[in-house]
């Protein structure tokens, strides 16, 4: 019974870190841009097709195409920036909202195009078992959770330690002055669709080698990022670890001791619980 | 009094056209879409009471949709009540259920609310998947009895045309009573707190009661609309209820031009004949009606109806300068 509890726990710790990886990308651009960016699951799906291709076509190996594929997705995140959102920062943020459904469907198409329909599993070779009394814990999922760990904490150094982090930060507080400060305002937005869509690659990646990448399993995940995002506060970045850690554990809880089918809908009742007695979020500020 | 005028004429040549409409269209397809496009209008006018008017941008339509369908075709199936009181009965009941959702979930605002009302339209479509011996799971619900059937019994025309005067008759009404709202104090309070919601709330205005009685009434529109849809098409399965619909909803009511009457109208029609018309790009449907929301967002944000109005004005203004 215990064996079985630590082994759900840490299945719930790896699906959670990788919910993190989604909701910190999501997170950055809703707490800077104010963008809610629903297309992100697509872009994650999309990286993790691009790795399929990058291992079974150019022969890479798996940390070696994800080192290739998120510079891929940071391009990718600077042109949709530049020509989707852009052009509506200044209209309501439902608009922009519309933007990302519309980014959504296209690159969904693009995926059924390139990709087809049919499920994709990345192969890796870490199929290794390792055995910690009764707890069985696959190698690859000691490896997703360490480079988790390691792409959280680089992202936060870099928001933190560095100056164009500081400039990030900058414009979250206060645009008008970021701008009487000198700092190139237009350029933000594309360092952050950058950083935001290459941790959506690596996160589709992890997804499309621990489970599958399918047509429409962008919008679960994105919906999923969302829960996460609400759970831990908008726009904080603890707070989409933490958020992400406490959906990941109560879903493979849930799962495994009261119903898999049922399993989202004790995610989301947790999430509208939290939204009750802390509407601001698990560690967000209170707006207002 | 003139602008009253053109209205009252414009309104009274579209109804007319429309009740000839069965008699026009010779292809029942296309008598089909314009069915399912009347039946989201109804939705659709609910999504823009709350989304349009009260500022709360709501991604639940669709499950409120599938609990109506449900509702009505379960009593009509299963316990074998009359299909018109079963169909009803379902505003009252999503209305019900909406009261217990909108509770919790407007204590939040914009984001926030819009999230929670995406995460309770997610558990509707679990339930609906995964309560097999109530709802069927996802082979879903078959030989729901058809409302078109029962009526062409009693007005003598086909099936496709008696239904099609119900759910022209629903899109009216709903409009109408959407119409009636807005220019009372309940819809002058709505849209007082879209605009400022702490104003609203300061000068004494009961902000809660009046934000859930627009949450209550969207849902009650969507679930009518859900009734409709699984009495027109006879077989349901929770893949209609998805947040996709939801998110469509939001699409009719910004394609077609938010806080309008007309918005929704338009919009409807838009999000229901366009992707058929785009099956003949077959693979490239998905990515060309895409493009087309990007592009309609950037170039023309206000929707369509706003476009036309102005489109409108300036042809006035060439006439008067003449």
């Amino acid at each position: 019974m215990l064996s079985e509890f630590v082994q759900q726990i840490i299945n719930g710790l790896t699906i959670g870190g990788i919910y993190s990886l989604l909701a910190l990308g999501l997170t950055v651009v809703y707490g800077i841009l104010g963008i809610a960016h629903f297309a992100h699951g697509s872009i994650a799906m999309l990286g993790g097709y691009f790795i399929f291709v990058l291992l079974k076509k150019v022969g890479l190996p798996f940390f070696g195409a994800i080192a290739v594929a998120m510079p891929a997705g940071a391009v990718l995140g600077i042109f949709i920036e530049r020509w989707a959102y852009r052009p509506v920062q200044e209209d309501s943020p439902i608009n922009a909202f519309i933007i990302a459904l519309g980014l959504t469907m296209v690159i969904d198409g693009a995926n059924l195009l390139m990709f087809g329909a049919d499920q994709v599993v990345i192969p890796t070779k870490y199929n290794n078992v390792i055995h910690l009394g009764k707890v069985a814990i696959v190698e690859l999922r000691l490896y997703v959770i360490l480079t988790t760990v390691l792409l959280i904490l680089g992202m936060t150094a870099f928001i933190n330690r560095t100056s164009t982090g500081m400039a990030v930060r900058a414009v979250a507080q206060n645009r008008a002055a970021a701008i009487l400060m000198g700092i190139d305002v237009n350029r933000i937005p594309a360092i952050i669709f950058a950083i935001s869509s290459a941790l959506g690659v690596a996160a589709g990646a992890f997804v499309g080698a621990l489970f599958a990448i399918a047509p429409g399993v962008g919008e679960n995940y994105v919906i999923k990022g969302f829960a996460v995002l609400i759970l831990g506060g908008l726009g904080s970045i603890p707070g989409a670890v933490v958020g992400g850690l406490v959906i990941g554990v109560s879903e493979t809880l849930a799962a495994g001791f009261i119903s898999s089918s049922y399993k989202d809908v004790i995610a989301f009742l947790v999430m509208i619980f939290v939204m009750l007695l802390r509407p601001e979020g698990l560690l967000g500020k209170a707006e207002r | 009094m003139k602008k009253k005028g053109t209205w009252f004429v414009g309104t009274a040549i579209v109804l007319g056209s429309a009740a000839f409409l069965p008699g026009i269209v010779t292809v029942p397809y296309y008598l089909h879409l314009t069915i399912l496009a009347l039946i989201w209008v109804v939705v659709a006018q609910g999504q823009n009471l709350i989304q349009g008017y009260t500022g709360y941008v709501t991604i639940a339509q669709g499950g409120f949709m599938g609990i109506g369908a449900y509702s009505s075709a379960l009593l009509s199936v299963k316990l074998g009540w009359p299909v018109w009181g079963t169909l009803a009965l379902t505003p009252l009941l999503t209305g019900l259920l909406a009261i217990l959702v909108g509770y919790p979930s407007l204590r939040v605002k914009g984001h926030y609310f819009a999230i929670v009302t995406l995460a309770f339209n997610m558990v509707i479509y679990i339930v609906l998947f995964n309560y097999r011996s109530l709802t069927g799971g996802e082979a879903g619900l078959t030989d729901i009895p058809r409302l078109g059937d029962l009526l062409s019994g009693m007005i003598g025309f086909s099936a496709l045309s008696s239904f099609y005067y119900l759910a022209l008759l629903a899109a009216v009404i709903t409009t109408g009573m959407c119409w009636l709202l807005i220019n009372s104090r309940v819809g002058r309070n709505l849209i007082a707190i879209r605009q400022n919601e702490a104003l609203t709330d300061g000068i004494g205005i009961a902000i809660w009661r009046y934000k859930l009685f627009a949450f209550v009434a969207s849902a009650s529109m969507a679930g009518l609309g859900g009734g409709l849809y699984a009495h027109f098409i006879g077989f349901i399965n929770p893949d209609t209820f998805t947040v996709g619909q939801s998110l469509n909803a939001i699409l009719a009511v910004i394609v077609g031009g938010s806080g309008t009457l007309l918005g929704p109208v338009v919009g409807s029609f838009v999000v229901v004949f366009l992707p058929e018309y785009l099956r003949i790009a077959d693979f490239f449907r998905l990515i060309v009606y895409g493009l087309i929301l990007i592009l309609a967002t950037i170039f023309m944000p206000k929707g369509i109806v706003f476009v036309v109005g102005q489109l409108l004005k300036k042809m006035e203004g060439i006439r008067s300068d003449k």
